[in-house]
């Protein structure tokens, strides 16, 4: 096969292949090359069959079921096994959500001491808004007061033993007494968390129909509390998003400028870069080193962040951040916590680059080392702005590759965002989705995974939906690609069906709308919960879905299970690691619509996606009499 | 004559006969010993991927009778063992020159440091049937390791007899027949199904 075809069949972006073809001929090792390294993989692996969790094993169980053991040392079947390992997944996903929100919490309480090294309260109203919510004063009171007292309610939903955490309450009442119905409704962030840690411990929770049902709980505790958290004091802090115009894609690099990346996931660090890459000291010593100037961008979900807030450009997706590298031309990739490879650091070093990781919480062995701390936010931003700004003379001309490729897009559309599209009420969207010019809507979100075609799951699958009139929300690595393939444009309304290109039209918005970052996906759960008491139903009855088309990692997990969680059908395009446990299996793909009113499916091609979404959507137009 | 017969719609590609052929082959025979050992024990048994995602097959020694291998090496380090009728390399007399490597219609001789040679050098290795197992009446180590079937340790006549039971229901089912029961669970030919698909979406 030749590499042109070879880069062809790994991605659908051309400037990803652009840069394939380039490490191709060079022999620089992507995270291509490493997949095909590890086949065949683990077929008990696969199927979810494998435990390790104590050292009577490791154990796995024969998935044909007539050659080899049929239950582990202890004797846990394939569907305890597979639940457990399920469970152990969302609770990781969960975790680092969680964890995201933890320490924007965190942020917010420093900056409301005082101690925050050059952060403020940017938006007062949406902090007054969360005040009222949790019942905190604010009459007379400081902004800072009124933070301290949000921070520490926030705070308190992490360690809350009892529950109920507060934003769970946004729910439609019928989600919320149906979780508590089933013993579902999370009762604080951390506690889930722990005791999926304890139920999944050797010869505790072994039915597999409990150890999912907290996996639900576990997952809403993500959704509707730490990613919440993290949104909404995100807004607080930063901003709530607001349309904005920018670029996608590695065509956003500088020939003649310093280019830093930033990598990663939480806010509180991308915005003391973005901030400190625009210090006069700073653009004074890029001058000085022969830099036109300092240029930032974005990568995975921290660069939805700064994208949605600042128009920073963002310069590819998760699997673009070894490509990145490759272009020859970043001084910096800067990275935090998640999505990270623990290969930048090698490739790395076949350029100047310097990876320099700032999270306590995430080293890199090969990577330069400094440790972000709040309280000195901004200095600490301008000693790692000044490394890459003093790197930029290191920079080889010989190596440096940046494609050309980089698209237009507007981005920033969160709920409060939507709202003022529409004019300051959701009646137009419901409208149209009552007159069905808008057939319903699709959250179409995760990450990229190197088994699928980079991109084409996400494309397609947003493709189809909207030329079916079906309005496309998206967050995450989807969002990075559709805003690469253009359809993140006003212009793009011309993909869309007549209905829903009216709509756009009308006002002047995209007919795919990216929310945000991965812990913004609660922004969509905020959203149907809007729309559902509107309409007075629960979110079960909206002619709406989820699709995750190349997801990876544990919190897409969490985020597949408090998804389904809210009532949302969910289609995913990798299978996770259930397939050896039937009864599991059988739980998520159809029982669960019996319980939590959605189930799963998994579909590779994205085009039967969009087929499974659509005729979803139809039943339950149909069910609320809209034809 | 007694051999390893392969069922590859049953490898779900774990490796784990690669792993316990390795240690069987090691100095100390014990996982935990073998991976500080020097040479480093190698496996002799190949789980190599298939066409799609999800599909693999192990690949091995077939012990090939009249054998290829044999009857190019110039040094007469390959000859037949008469009890087991296994091909046998001794590493003393081979000069590494791969011309058995060259003719193995299944390309598994691989070329490592082995132990107790009188001079410490690459030479070539490949499935011995693990003669001191079988002499103890146990199964060949990758046998033992595979839990779901793919690999069988058996008088070749009566393996092919039951392989061929399953050709059977399979040509069966190409006519029209319906099987008595399915040759694969549904949960694993789902499996396989989305590594195909997977591998085959947006890829034409």
């Amino acid at each position: 096969m030749t590499m042109q075809d070879r880069a062809a069949k790994r991605s659908l972006d051309p400037a990803t292949q652009q840069m394939l073809r380039l490490a191709a001929e060079r022999g620089y090792e992507t995270t291509w090359e490493r997949l095909e390294a590890q086949q065949p993989q683990c077929g008990y692996g696969e199927l979810g069959v494998c435990c390790r969790h104590c050292t009577m094993g490791p154990c796995r169980i024969d998935p044909f079921g007539d050659s080899g053991p049929q239950k582990g040392v202890c004797g846990a079947t394939a569907d305890t096994i597979v639940a457990r390992g399920l469970l152990r997944m969302i609770a990781a996903g969960a975790a680092a959500h969680s964890d995201h929100g933890r320490d924007i919490a965190h942020t917010l309480l420093l900056t409301a001491q005082g101690k925050g090294g050059g952060y403020e309260i940017k938006d007062e109203a949406k902090l007054h808004a969360l005040a009222a919510e949790y019942g905190i004063a604010t009459e007379g009171r400081t902004k800072e007061d009124i933070a301290l007292d949000l921070a520490r309610a926030a705070y308190a939903e992490f360690g809350n033993q009892e529950g109920p955490i507060l934003f769970t309450r946004r729910a439609p009442a019928k989600r919320v007494a149906l979780w508590q119905t089933l013993g579902i409704e999370p009762r604080g962030v951390d506690r889930e968390i722990v005791e999926s840690m304890h139920r999944t411990h050797i010869g505790v929770d072994n039915d597999p129909v409990n150890l999912i049902l907290h996996g639900l709980r576990t997952s809403i505790a993500d959704g509707w509390g730490g990613s919440m958290i993290a949104t909404e004091l995100s807004d607080v802090l930063f901003g709530t998003p607001r349309p904005v115009q920018s670029q996608a894609n590695l065509g956003v690099l500088k020939d003649d400028q310093v280019n830093i990346i930033l990598h990663g996931h939480e806010p509180t660090l991308s915005e003391m870069i973005v901030a400190a890459a625009q210090d006069a000291e700073m653009l004074a010593l890029a001058q000085q080193q022969g830099a036109a100037g300092i240029n930032v961008a974005g990568m995975c979900c921290t660069g939805n962040e700064i994208l949605m807030r600042h128009g920073i450009p963002v310069a590819g997706n998760f699997l673009q951040q070894e490509l990145a590298l490759i272009t020859g031309a970043v001084e910096a990739m800067i990275v935090d916590v998640q999505c990270v490879f623990p290969a930048l650091p090698e490739l790395a070093a076949c350029f100047h680059t310097k990876i320099i990781s700032t999270s306590p919480k995430a080293k890199f062995p090969g990577a330069t080392h400094i440790e972000f701390h709040e309280e000195r936010a901004y200095e600490i931003a301008k000693g790692i702005v000044r490394e890459a700004v003093l790197n930029y003379a290191n920079r080889k001309a010989a190596l440096v590759n940046i494609p050309r490729d980089k698209t237009e897009c507007m981005v920033g559309f969160s709920v409060e965002a939507i709202v003022a599209a529409l004019g300051g009420t959701l009646d137009p969207l419901l409208g149209a989705v009552k007159s069905g010019a808008i057939r319903g809507i699709a959250g179409v979100v995760g990450c990229n995974n190197p088994k699928v075609r980079h991109d084409y799951g996400h494309i397609t699958l947003v493709k189809e939906l909207i030329k079916n009139d079906v309005l496309v929300v998206n967050t995450g690595c989807n969002a990075i690609a559709c805003a690469k393939a253009g359809l993140l444009q006003p212009e793009a309304a011309e993909l869309a069906g007549a209905g829903l290109q009216g709509v756009c039209r009308a006002l002047g918005i995209p007919p795919v709308l990216h929310m945000g970052s991965c812990v913004d996906i609660s922004r969509i759960l905020v959203a149907c919960a809007a729309i559902a008491n509107a309409l007075g139903v629960d979110i079960s009855d909206l002619p709406v879905a989820g699709a995750a088309p190349e997801w990876m990692s544990e919190k897409a997990v969490s985020i597949g299970a408090y998804v389904v969680s809210s009532g949302i059908y969910t289609v995913l395009g990798v299978a996770p690691p259930v397939l050896g446990g039937p009864a599991v299996t059988q739980l998520l793909t159809a029982g669960a619509e019996g319980v939590v009113g959605a189930m799963f499916a998994v579909e590779p091609d994205p085009e039967k996606a969009a087929a499974l979404i659509l005729q979803h959507i139809q039943k339950k137009r149909a069910a609320l009499g809209l034809g | 004559m007694k051999t390893v017969f392969v069922n590859p719609e049953r490898c779900i590609g774990c490796k784990q006969c690669e792993m316990a052929c390795a240690v069987e082959h090691s100095q100390s025979k014990s996982l935990q010993q073998a991976v500080l050992e020097t040479p480093t024990p190698r496996k002799r048994i190949h789980v190599a991927p298939g066409l799609y995602l999800n599909s693999s097959f192990p690949n091995k020694c077939r012990h090939c009778d009249p054998a290829p291998c044999r009857a190019v090496c110039p040094t007469g380090a390959i000859w037949r063992d008469g009890g087991q009728g296994t091909i046998v390399f001794d590493g003393n007399k081979c000069i590494a020159c791969a011309m058995c490597a060259m003719v193995c219609p299944f390309d598994v001789i691989v070329f490592h440091p082995a132990p107790a040679l009188l001079r410490e050098r690459a030479v070539a290795l490949k499935c011995d049937h693990c003669p001191d197992r079988v002499a103890a009446g146990r199964l060949p180590a990758c046998v033992e390791a595979c839990k779901v079937g793919a690999l069988e340790f058996g008088e070749i006549n009566e393996l092919v007899k039951s392989a061929g039971r399953r050709l059977a229901v399979a040509i069966s089912v190409a006519v029209g027949e319906q099987p008595e029961a399915a040759p694969l669970p549904a949960n694993v030919q789902a499996w396989r199904d989305l590594g195909k698909s997977i591998s085959q979406t947006g890829r034409e």
